[in-house]
């Protein structure tokens, strides 16, 4: 299971990071892939992300502003509407107190039953009124009409009396008072016809003021209340405090008109807070109405859009993301492919270029040598024949053995001087048609008995016996003759040897010769064609056969390939034209 | 063995002399000339049964000797035999008539193996 989520993986990983061609590195031009593509994603994704972030963050402000001053600016049309109401109710109470005491005689205010119907007539008119009384110059209570006994009471020590006595009018706070439930008081002065100043008082239920503010609160998420000017609060209040206790938020400063603005409560949530102070046409009031809105409560909605906003730019910015990383790895991997064919073509040029410049060498070291060999070898030669020949001295045996070695070694050089001329040549080419399963055929025959003997099966694989080309047979012959050679000399007792020839659709003959011997090393491999380059041991072999070789595919236009793995075996592929093209240059051509 | 008598034309002294002596322990006749000029001379004055010929010679070129020797007896067998030699002078040599073009070092039984050819050739 695990063997096979890491071939998937495998599978996607991008090539350049499994790059295997140390030994083209030096022709690289780019080293580290890894960190292009790296420089790539990341400039790429901060080229592609930060102007979205940026924008997403800017517009994200700009609706922040424009959301709070909208919110300010609904917060204070609230507050303005509610004022003019809580303003309409206080000034037509008082209004009508106003009228009753100018319009009625002292003397009907101050008949009980007079008073009680006024009070009766007030109720059906404005409601919300709980008695009337009428209180003289004195502060003596001169009339009542309501529900409770209250007589003979005198009130010149109270603050309203003395209040109203100096401003006309009064508006009191609301209060418990002695029945312990809210209510306020409202009094208006007036005068009698004798000129003595009476003052008509009535009691308010604050029911009324209650409903009417309730009213205003548009969702839960707004609160209306009054407080007075010292902060205590003075209808109910959802969140800011208990009636009759102090506000939890701060007094606001003192303005004429409504005002609006973005605090925050004694939590730290944020909120709109907008007020008005109460003042009437006719007195003050010592009320201030608040108008508080949750800012949290208020954006929710749109915090929910932003939300999903982000989602969206955050799912946005992962497939720039992968695609971005997608796209890199497909440049990063066309960019390895180039500079791989690239690295391939210099390093078999530089190949080549050795080959040549080892080529050209060897010839001029064989020149040179093979005038002192060929004295060495006539030197040693007369030695022998004093000794065989003329028996001027008598044989001995050590004598001659040593000679006999010189003797080899001359041979030996002789023989290496000639490969490397073989090597240097430059061939003409008698170009005729050739079967190829015939030159095969032919070069298994010098075989034929070693295969037999050391029990080896060859098996050729020619699909066409009448596959022709175009080449040179004495060429071709050797080149099949070397490589089955090595082929013989790699493999074991009971091995095999497959040779294959087939046409190609690119109007070439593609020969392979592969074995199950040893196999080699990829770092042998990469030699294999060079000059003096052997895996055999040492003495055994020049080094030069498919140096050699590969000399004469290419004379015949030719590719040689080889592909090897340890211990499965090697296999050289040729391939040759079906047509060749003389233009030879033999004007340096060298035999010896 | 019959006493061939063999002209060995080389400018290495010492090799000359070294094949010379080997070959007449083999019971050959042989004169050694180390010039093209002198060895034109010796081949005009006298008969070979075969010529040993070097092509870099210090005064005239293998190839221009190895012309003129068959100018004065198309018969004799010439060798070539060369350290140094390209392509184009084998196929010059073999076309003015060359027996073989060879290169040193030559074993001395390769060499006496070829006489024996050219003599059972000429018989």
């Amino acid at each position: 299971m695990t063997g096979k989520i890491r071939t998937a993986l495998q599978s996607i990983r991008p090539k350049f990071r499994r790059q295997s061609e140390e030994h083209l590195n030096p022709y690289f031009t780019f080293a580290n892939y890894n960190k292009i593509w790296l420089l790539g994603v990341v400039v790429l994704g901060l080229a592609a992300l930060v102007p979205l972030i940026a924008v997403t963050v800017l517009h994200y402000q700009l609706i922040q502003k424009s959301v709070d001053l909208e919110l300010v600016l609904r917060t204070e049309r609230l507050a303005s509407n509610a004022r003019r109401a809580v303003t309409f109710f206080m000034e037509e109470r008082l209004n009508a107190l106003r009228f009753v005491a100018n319009e009625i005689q002292y003397e009907q205010l101050a008949n009980p039953q007079q008073l009680a119907e006024i009070l009766r007539n007030l109720k059906l008119g404005f409601g919300g009124l709980t008695d009337l009384s009428i209180i003289s110059h004195t502060g003596d209570q001169v009339t009542y009409a309501g529900p409770f006994k209250l007589k003979g009471l005198n009130y010149s020590d109270q603050q309203w009396f003395i209040e109203c006595r100096k401003h006309n009018v009064y508006v009191s706070e609301i209060f418990r008072g002695y029945r312990d439930v809210p209510h306020m008081i409202v009094a208006v002065k007036s005068y009698r016809r004798d000129g003595i100043f009476f003052i008509i008082r009535a009691t308010l239920e604050t029911e009324r003021l209650i409903q009417m503010l309730s009213s205003y609160e548009t969702g839960k998420h707004a609160d209306i209340f009054l407080i007075n000017r010292s902060g205590i609060v003075q209808t109910p209040s959802k969140r800011y405090g208990g009636i009759f206790e102090k506000m939890t938020l701060a007094i606001p400063e003192y303005s004429e008109k409504t005002h609006a603005l973005i605090a925050s409560d004694h939590q730290g949530n944020p909120i709109i807070t907008g007020y008005a102070f109460i003042s009437l046409n006719i007195a003050d009031t010592p009320f201030i109405l608040m108008v508080i809105k949750e800012k949290g409560g208020m954006m929710a909605i749109w915090e929910d859009l932003h939300a999903k906003i982000n989602w969206i730019i955050g799912l946005g910015a992962i497939v720039i993301l992968v695609v971005i990383m997608v796209t890199c790895t497909y440049m990063v991997n066309r960019m390895l492919m180039a500079d791989k064919t690239k690295a391939e073509t210099l390093a078999l040029a530089e190949q080549n270029c050795q080959l040549a410049s080892v080529g050209q060498l060897a010839a001029g070291v064989a020149h040179e040598i093979n005038n002192p060999l060929a004295l060495i070898n006539e030197t040693a030669g007369y030695v022998k024949d004093l000794f065989t020949i003329t028996e001027t001295y008598s044989e001995d045996d050590e004598l001659m053995e040593n000679i006999e070695s010189i003797l080899d070694a001359v041979e030996r050089c002789g023989r290496i001087t000639r490969q490397l001329l073989g090597f240097a040549r430059k061939f003409d080419i008698k170009i005729q048609k050739i079967k190829i399963k015939e030159v095969i055929t032919d070069v298994l025959n010098f075989h034929s008995k070693e295969a037999v003997y050391r029990n080896i099966t060859v098996n050729v694989d020619v699909p066409d016996p009448d596959l022709e080309i175009e080449s040179d047979r004495g060429k071709l012959q050797q080149i099949l003759l070397n490589l089955v050679n090595n082929a013989f000399q790699a493999v074991a007792e009971g091995c095999r040897l497959d040779i294959a020839a087939r046409k190609k659709e690119t109007e070439t003959v593609e020969i392979s010769i592969g074995d199950n011997g040893c196999g080699m090393s990829e770092e042998k491999l990469s030699k294999v064609f060079e000059p003096f380059f052997t895996t055999k041991e040492l003495g055994k072999g020049t080094g030069l056969g498919l140096a050699i070789t590969y000399g004469l595919v290419k004379k015949l236009q030719g590719e040689i390939s080889v592909s090897s793995e340890i211990s499965k075996g090697t296999t050289f592929t040729i391939t040759l034209p079906l047509h060749i093209e003389e233009a030879m240059d033999d004007s340096e051509n060298t035999t010896g | 063995m019959k006493h061939f008598r063999i002209l060995i034309i080389d400018d290495e002294v010492r090799f000359a002399d070294m094949l010379a002596k080997r070959l007449q322990l083999r019971g050959c006749d042989c004169r050694v000339c180390y010039s093209g000029k002198e060895a034109l001379a010796q081949v005009e004055k006298e008969t070979y049964f075969l010529i040993l010929l070097d092509l870099h010679l210090p005064d005239i070129y293998g190839v221009e000797v190895l012309t003129k020797i068959k100018m004065i007896n198309r018969t004799t067998p010439v060798i070539v035999l060369t350290g140094h030699g390209t392509e184009k002078d084998r196929q010059a040599c073999m076309a003015l008539g060359a027996y073989a073009f060879m290169h040193k070092p030559l074993s001395i039984d390769t060499f006496m193996s070829i006489l024996e050819d050219i003599q059972e050739v000429s018989t």
